[in-house]
């Protein structure tokens, strides 16, 4: 085996024995498998829905579940690795061909790997690490209209609640800002707008 | 704050002992920016400097507190409106002075008060910053502009007294999270110029 696009590690023996069994599903079965596990890429939280899936495939097929399930994993191997790499839809043939799946195997998933990957690498981006991620922000105005050191005030207050995710609680951040105060934030808030869409 | 009484006027006569009227002016000054708390240890200070025994020091400091907060509180602004808070008895030029020091100081006062009002924590400051991320461990090439906001955040003031604690709190936003919040920040302002031009 040449060198892989998808990773630099060796690939585990069991690897090429599963995609020799791949290559003997029909055109129509492969297809369909493929669909099982690209349903499953775009929302990787659906496991129970995919195992169902998988275990439906494998009872329609006649194929036990136990290998069947093997497979998955090796094949899984090859988009998650392209995932990481940005892997150009070309690779990814090349890769499946490299491991013993046959040509026209290789590029019907090449073939729906570029048609998925957009959203795919939308989905990765989705993953990267953010600090203190800011998820909702909740806000009231109004006037203050007395206090027990002025009787008649009358000035407006802005109170911000921010909440942010701390690792895997969240918290709520509670601020006061004042009229002038307001505008300014959203002048900078602006700034950064035209700064970030400029970039897109 | 409640109006003065009349024992607290008879107390605000001790200023008659006074070196100077600047010596007035400072301690009209003092006593309005102490809290309750700190009445005790000003009024200590003030005994030299004013010939007094320490329970008139704390009964005059006392009376110039609420005084002046009274003042304040009332937003009185007339020289008449203020006059007409003392007694017949009180010594005129002292009354005069009084009100002279206490109109002089009225706006300030007023700003400090609105100042250390009740509030929730302040914004006192706002930086931000854009990164582009390049690569992560989910994905290794990518340019994802991202905004990186710290917000210097000053904690109640009455709770802090004089070394206020300030605390920043660095957020991140995603282009999508900061084009939502502007969303809401535009919504703010629209009812803010609806509410001024009624």
């Amino acid at each position: 085996m040449g060198l892989l696009n998808f990773t630099r590690e060796p690939v585990p023996e069991a690897v090429s024995g599963d995609m020799h069994n791949l290559s003997q599903l029909s055109t129509q079965q492969f297809s369909e498998l493929t669909e099982v596990l690209f349903r499953f890429l775009m929302e990787p939280k659906e496991v129970e829905r995919f195992l169902t899936q998988l275990s439906d495939f494998a009872t329609m097929n006649k194929i036990s579940l136990g290998p069947l399930k093997n497979i998955v994993k090796s094949i899984l191997l090859v988009p998650n690795g392209a995932l990481k790499r940005n892997l150009s839809s070309e690779q990814v043939r090349a890769d499946f061909i490299a491991l013993g799946l046959s040509e026209e195997k290789a590029s019907y998933f090449a073939e729906q790997w570029k048609v998925n990957s957009p959203t795919l690498t939308r989905l990765a981006v989705g993953q990267t690490l953010m600090i203190n991620q800011l998820i909702d922000m909740e806000w009231k105005f109004g006037v203050t209209a007395g206090s027990s050191e002025l009787e008649k005030v009358g000035s407006i207050f802005l109170q911000l609640k921010l909440v942010v995710k701390k690792g895997s609680q969240t918290e709520n951040v509670y601020i006061e800002l004042t009229l002038p105060q307001f505008y300014s934030f959203l002048h900078e808030m602006e700034r950064v707008k035209a700064i970030l869409e400029s970039f897109s | 704050m409640a109006a003065m009484r009349d024992g607290e006027f008879a107390a605000l006569q001790s200023l008659l002992k006074a070196p100077s009227r600047d010596a007035v002016r400072q301690l009209c000054q003092e006593c309005f920016s102490s809290p309750p708390t700190g009445l005790g240890p000003l009024a200590r200070r003030a005994c030299p400097g004013l010939a007094l025994g320490a329970d008139e020091a704390e009964q005059l400091v006392s009376a110039l507190h609420n005084l002046t907060r009274h003042v304040v509180y009332r937003g009185l602004t007339r020289a008449e409106d203020i006059l007409s808070l003392f007694p017949e008895s009180f010594h005129q030029n002292l009354k005069n002075l009084l009100t002279k020091i206490m109109l002089e100081n009225i706006s300030a006062w007023r700003n400090e008060a609105q100042a250390n009002q009740v509030s929730l924590p302040r914004l006192v400051d706002m930086d931000w910053r854009v990164d582009i991320k390049t690569s992560s461990d989910s994905i290794s090439r990518m340019a994802v502009p991202t905004c990186l906001l710290q917000l210097k955040i000053q904690e109640d003031v009455a709770l802090c007294g004089d070394s206020p604690v300030v605390s920043a709190l660095t957020v991140e936003l995603s282009k999508e999270t900061l084009d939502t919040m502007l969303e809401g920040l535009g919504r703010i302002r629209d009812q803010l110029s609806a509410v001024a031009n009624k």
